[in-house]
Formats: structure tokens, sequence, C-alpha cells
């Protein structure tokens, strides 16, 4: 079956791009296996880069401190993800649930 | 089997037991000792460390009673790739986050990084580390090197 997340450009966020951003990636990686999704793209970044960088991708995960950091960097189409703890896969999931960006 | 990231930190010596601290910075430079003594960072990587939590707030610091003190990729003041493990047995306190909840420590996974390559894998281990809470509850007892193999071994990790 096909998923909305399929093709789209996914990017994880931390304040030094090197810990926790990588951690969220390798979490979101294992919920997109589970729900056979292709992305496009999926990479982690620090926060500096990523706030000009979001607009150009569809999801955009952080720690829930750097949601504000967003706010105005993204694109129309960007959906932000605030997590509460970057590397629970089943935190990611429900997430992407209740956007409705899987099923 | 290649060895595991709790198999290094013991052949390195990079763990360090602690009984109590008075605040969480000298925690985080505590935890750098072991790392520093054997070449893989310098004296001043922890004041890296402590600027960035300053700034972002405590971030570093996971569920249950988890942290990982670091820096950015490729940071000035690392000169080897490894993780410094340090047990604190009172909890030290990291205040609290944006939302007020109370971030506290007893398990200290500090890191180094300047190899990706090795990066990744510790990122990887540590992730199955961080989600066990029956080995973490084990490592909150620990006393020895030797009680990190065997926590290990008692409660193996599910892989990243």
């Amino acid at each position: 079956m096909a998923q909305k997340l399929d093709n789209k450009k996914l990017l994880a966020c931390c304040a030094n791009g090197a810990g926790s951003s990588l951690m969220m990636e390798k979490a979101v990686e294992k919920v997109m296996k589970k729900y056979g999704v292709k992305p496009a793209e999926l990479r982690h970044c620090p926060v500096s880069e990523g706030k000009t960088a979001a607009r150009n991708y569809d999801v955009v995960f952080c720690a829930r401190t750097f949601a504000k950091t967003f706010e105005g960097n993204l694109g129309a189409n960007t959906t932000l993800i605030p997590l509460r703890n970057v590397m629970s896969a089943p935190e990611i999931e429900k997430a992407l649930k209740e956007a409705g960006l899987v099923e | 089997m290649a060895e595991t990231i709790l198999q290094k930190i013991v052949e390195r010596g990079h763990y360090k037991f602690v009984d109590s601290v008075e605040t969480w910075q000298e925690a985080v430079k505590l935890s750098t000792d072991t790392l520093v003594a054997t070449g893989y960072c310098t004296a001043d990587y922890y004041q890296q460390i402590n600027d960035c939590v300053e700034k972002y707030g405590p971030y570093v610091v996971f569920d249950h009673y988890v942290a990982m003190p670091h820096s950015q990729e490729g940071a000035g003041g690392v000169l080897k790739t490894s993780v410094g493990f340090m047990r604190v047995k009172d909890v030290v306190d990291f205040g609290e986050d944006e939302d007020g909840e109370k971030k506290e420590a007893k398990l200290f996974f500090t890191l180094a990084s300047c190899d990706p390559n090795e990066h990744l894998d510790n990122i990887q281990q540590l992730m199955g580390i961080f989600t066990n809470e029956d080995l973490l509850d084990a490592l909150m007892e620990a006393e020895t090197p030797e009680d990190i193999l065997k926590a290990e071994q008692d409660f193996p990790c599910e892989e990243f």
C-alpha cells in the first residue's frame, strides 16, 4: 500500500546535529520500516542549519525544546513534529498517526 | 562478534563511579575525566558541553535517569571517538525543561565523537541501552566494571 510519506523529505534536528538528531533519525527510520514507507530523504542536522532548511522538507522532527525555533521558518506543506523523547519510536509513530501521515 | 560499547568502555577504562556531586556542571566535568586521562578529549571539552546545555536547556537528559552529554559534531576538544560512562548514586539535578518537567540523571554516557562511522555505531548501540530499562536499573546499581559487563549479559539490548 502506498504511504503518504513515500518520496517525501524528512529532517531530524537537535542543537548540535550530532547526538539526539541522529537518534531521532534512527527512531524515525524504524517507524518508516514498520509501515513500509520509502521516503525520498531522511537526514539529521543541527537546528541552526535546520531553521533555514526546514521549508524544503515535508516533515521536521525536533525535541520539544526547539519547537519555538521553527516558528515562521516552515514551508506551507511542512509538518513540525516536536518530541518529548527523541529516541522513542512509539512516540514518533503515534505523532505521525495523529498528523495523518502514516496508516 | 564485534565488541559492544559497554565492553569498550570497560576495556578502555572509560568508567567512573561517584556517590554524589554538587551541581550538574560538576557532573559533566567528572564524566569527561576518564576521556581526558586517556587522551580522547582535552581537559576543557566539558566546558563546550556545559555551554550547550546552558544555551539550549537540559535536552541531553532523557528518560530513566539517563544523560548523554555531548557537543557538536567535529567539535574542538575531541581527539578520539569514544563514550565515557559514569554512574552517580545520588540524583543529579539538571533543573526543569520548558514544560516544567524535572530533568534528573544518575547515568552519564558522555560522547566524544570525531569518527562519523564509529559515532553512528555508538549512537545505535546507545539507543539500545537507553530503551532497555532493566539494563539501566542494573547499571544504576553497578559498583565495578565487572558489574557493567554482567548487567549487559543479564539484559541484552535490542539492535537498532
